[in-house]
Parts: structure tokens; sequence; C-alpha cells
């Protein structure tokens, strides 16, 4: 199997990117060049690059890491390869000491539902067609591989109408929760204190956002490990690998939309601001099992 | 300008009003956008007589019209399919703009959109937040990515997968004004035979079944989400 990776800019590819790239395993990158294609992503100003790039190899599973990209681009390539997709996934490898028959993969994308109450396990040499699949966030940096990595560049043309103009662009103030190992989601009726000191207790890796604001970012996040703070929570984010944790006030009258792995409902009379205490105090052990278990 | 909005019967929710929250949100936004003298919203629903609560639904909050189509069983299809089945009937609706719930698919995937858009042959964009009108033929929308929060302008026709801001969005009260009844668009004509794709049916759904541990302080349920 050959690993790819993709990299889209409107310049030469940066030969650091290329060496991190081989480092963290690929085999080979696919540098697509062509003006616009290092603005953020979307279908249509990305889309037919990405597919003239993937389709170059043609590959058995087409990975995006989390970030929001795979949101963009995922859903319009599945159509264009006419594969599967996957929102939020886990990869599963089969430990078969036997020759496979025929028909049967070694890998196996496990697809999360929405809702996180079930998943699919999805084998792409079973269904014949490409699996694309959006993986979750964190996990600290493992080398796979070696910087000396083969780089082939594609010229891309841009699409002769796009009819898309940006206006204007500025920083995203919730950039961090598509990309947060732990995301740490706040009913916004436990108030603004509440919220400030879950923030200032947060380290590295922990991301803690305000359930109703950050709403739109939340949906497209892919955290290994989600703590939904109080009862309001929306549907919360993850994957079959996701650890879901929910922290509720005893007067809350209904647990979250998403089955919680763990739940922390208060005691009758309990102080809420004894229990944000209590859990800005544990936010750095949540950090560090993010990174025990990547 | 013709706005059509694609919905999706979401399981259901004893606080919900038939209508995904993402559904909500495009409806919602479709009503704003249109002009009642220049423009008309068309709410559209692949399924059964059974889920046509949304489009009754869109039909009292102002849509002029609600399409149901039905011949199939868009229960067990997978995404390519229910796409290549909304582009066939927004075609023959007639569309400038499409809009659709980023996530309102059964499994919130979000694929559907960019398969109904790759089947129109109309630009896709996910993640629109917010959308604006900016002349006749063209939009403002919002979308984040890459660490940016971007206002773009779009021409149409487009279609935009909408997920719902931090305000989400609520539709006007239900009203018996409006007459007009959900219409029935049978998709079983030779020339919009819908292909069934096979791309979800092996795949198998497994439980999650982990079950639920309950915890009495922070520092125990840190300990058990760190553990698992």
């Amino acid at each position: 199997m050959t690993v790819y990776a993709i990299v889209m800019t409107d310049r030469h590819v940066d030969e650091n990117v290329a060496v991190q790239l081989g480092r963290a395993g690929a085999d080979k990158v696919l540098a697509c060049e062509g003006p616009g294609l290092s603005a953020p992503a979307l279908d249509v100003t990305h889309g037919s690059a990405l597919y003239a790039a993937v389709e170059r190899i043609p590959p058995l599973l087409v990975l995006f890491p989390a970030g929001g990209t795979g949101a963009q681009l995922g859903p319009g390539l599945a159509a264009r390869l006419g594969g599967a997709f996957a929102a939020s996934a886990d990869l599963e490898v089969g430990e078969a000491a036997t020759p496979l028959a025929d028909g049967v993969g070694r890998i196996f994308v496990r697809r999360w539902r929405g809702d996180r109450s079930s998943y699919r396990r999805l084998d792409p040499v079973e269904l014949e067609r490409p699996v694309v699949a959006v993986l979750p966030s964190g996990g600290a940096f493992v080398e796979h591989g070696t910087a000396d990595v083969e780089v082939e560049v594609i010229t891309c043309v841009a699409p002769a109408k796009v009819g898309v103009t940006e206006l204007s662009s500025e920083a995203d103030e919730f950039a961090a929760a598509a990309l947060a190992s732990t995301l740490v989601i706040v009913d916004p009726s436990l108030g603004e204190a509440a919220f400030a000191k879950l923030a200032a207790a947060a380290p590295a890796g922990v991301v803690v956002v305000d359930a109703a604001a950050a709403a739109p970012s939340i949906a497209m996040s892919v955290p290994r490990v989600v703590v939904a703070v109080g009862g309001r929570a929306p549907a919360i984010p993850g994957t079959p690998r996701s650890r879901v944790g929910a922290v509720l006030g005893s007067s809350a009258p209904r647990p979250p939309r998403a089955p919680a792995d763990v739940m922390l409902k208060t005691a009758k009379g309990a102080s809420t601001d004894t229990v944000i205490d209590e859990l800005a105090a544990s936010l750095p052990a949540l950090a560090g099992g993010t990174t025990e278990k990547p | 300008m013709n706005i059509v909005v694609c919905l999706h019967a979401p399981p259901p929710d004893p606080d919900g009003s038939g209508l995904g929250r993402d559904d909500t949100v495009a409806l919602a936004q479709a009503l704003t956008l249109a002009d009642p003298d220049q423009h008309k919203v068309t709410a559209v629903l692949a399924g059964t007589s059974h889920e046509s609560g949304p489009l009754q639904r869109a039909l009292a909050a102002g849509a002029a019209r609600a399409v149901r189509l039905g011949g199939e069983d868009y229960a067990s299809v997978d995404f390519h399919t229910l796409g290549q089945a909304l582009a066939s009937g927004i075609k023959r609706i007639g569309a400038d703009l499409v809009l659709t719930g980023a996530r309102s698919d059964d499994e919130g995937l979000g694929a559907v959109p960019a398969a109904t858009a790759r089947n129109l042959g109309f630009p896709f964009i996910s993640g629109v937040e917010e959308l604006a009108a900016a002349g006749p033929r063209a939009l403002e929308i919002v979308v984040r990515g890459g660490g940016r929060k971007r206002r773009l302008r779009v021409e149409l026709p487009a279609v935009l997968a909408i997920v719902a801001g931090p305000r989400g969005a609520s539709l006007p009260a239900g009203s018996t004004a409006n007459p007009t009844e959900v219409e029935l668009m049978t998709l079983a004509d030779p020339e919009t035979t819908v292909v069934r794709r096979r791309t979800e049916l092996l795949g198998k759904p497994e439980p999650a079944s982990r079950g639920t541990e309950e915890v009495k302080t922070a520092a125990a349920l840190a300990a058990a989400l760190t553990r698992r």
C-alpha cells in the first residue's frame, strides 16, 4: 500500500512541508499548484483540483484531517468518486494472520452517526469504491517515515467560472474548536464567570467553547474527548473512539442529545461554583488523557 | 428567483418541530431572502406521506409550494441516490438557489447536498452560517475554514448547505391561512430513473453499547474519561 499526501498551494510547495509529511509517513507527496489554492478550501474553488489529483492514484481511502477541510471537500469528492463518505470516522486494521479472501479488505472505516448512537463498519475492498473519511483531532506526532520523500507537482488550472469572490476575511475566533483534542462545551446559561473560569484553566489541547456561540464550529469538530457542561448541550460531535462526559445540574430535565460515556450529575443543593472549580482543576488531567491515548 | 429548500424528516424529538435544526435555519433563511413579488420558495422532501410533516411546517411558515418526491423507498438509499432524486425533482421545479441543512441527513454526514449539487451541475458550498441578497443573481455568505471567517459573494445558481449559527432560527408561527397542499412528484419516468448505488448498503450497523458510567465528582469524571 502506498500513502500519498496531497498539498494544495498556489505557489511551489515548501520543502519543509514535504519533509514533515514524509516523516509523518507519506510515501509520496502530490503538490497541486494553481491560482487560489492556498486560500481556505471550498468545493467550488478546490474540488475539481483535488479530484484531478485523487484520480491519478486511484485511492482505496481518502483521509482528511480534522479542521474543517474534510467537511468542505469530503462530500463533494465522494460525490465525484461515487464513493462512500464518513464525516466522523476512525480506522480499524484487521488482524487476520491468514491471507484474506477475495473481496475482503484489511482496513476498515468505522463511520459514526452524527448523533453518535451507532456506527457502520465500511470495507472499501468489499464496497469496490473508495471511502472518503474525516479523522479525529489530536494525538502526538509520531514519526512513521523518513524525510526523503518524492514530490510530484500537478499543475492545476483554475476553474473557468468559479462565481465566488472573497469580500472580507478575518481570524475565526472559534478556529481552535475545529482542531481541539479535548472540547469542553459549556451551556451559556451557566454564566460568563463559569465559562471564564474553565477557559482560564484549560491547558494546551483543551478548548472551552460556548455551546450557543460556537455551535457551527462544534458541529464541524471531531474531538477525541468531549465534556458537555450544563443541561442544554448541543448534539455532541465525536467518533467511535471519542470519550464523552457530561456534567449536569441536579435539576437538568434530561441528558444531552448524545450518549455519554461518563456522567456527573451533581447532588441536589450542590453549588455550581464548586462543581465548576473542581472541573477546572481536572482539565489538565483530561489533556493528559488525550496525549496518552492518541 | 426560485429558491428550493431541501428538507429531511428527522427522527422523532419530543421538543422538535419536525424539522432538524439546520433545516429550520435553511428554511428561515429562504423565507427571509424571498421577496413575495419576485421570489418563490419551494420546500422539497424525498420520503413517504408519513414523513411530510416538515413540508406542512414549511407551508405554514410561508413557503409558496411544498413537493414530496415519492415513488421510491428513500429510507434505505445512499447519499448518491438521494442526491440524484432530489436533483431530478429540483430540475423539474426549477431553481436558482438550493438551500439545505448541512448535517440533516439520517447519519449527519452532510453528503446529500454535495450529491444534489453534483447532479444539478451547480456550485456547492458547505457550512454557510449567514446569507443575504447581493443583487438579483448573487448572495453574500459567511463561511469558516482554514482558521478564517470569510464573507463571500456567490453568483447563482448554487447549492448552499446551511449550518445553524449561534442564534439558530425561528420560523413564523404555524398558520392555517395557507391553503396549499403538499404536492406529490413521482420520479418514475425513464429520464429520471433513480440508479441505486451500493456504497452504504454493505455497511453493517453496530450499536455503541458502551454504557454510561455515573460518577460523583469532576475529578472522577476526568479520571474515567482518561481511563476509557
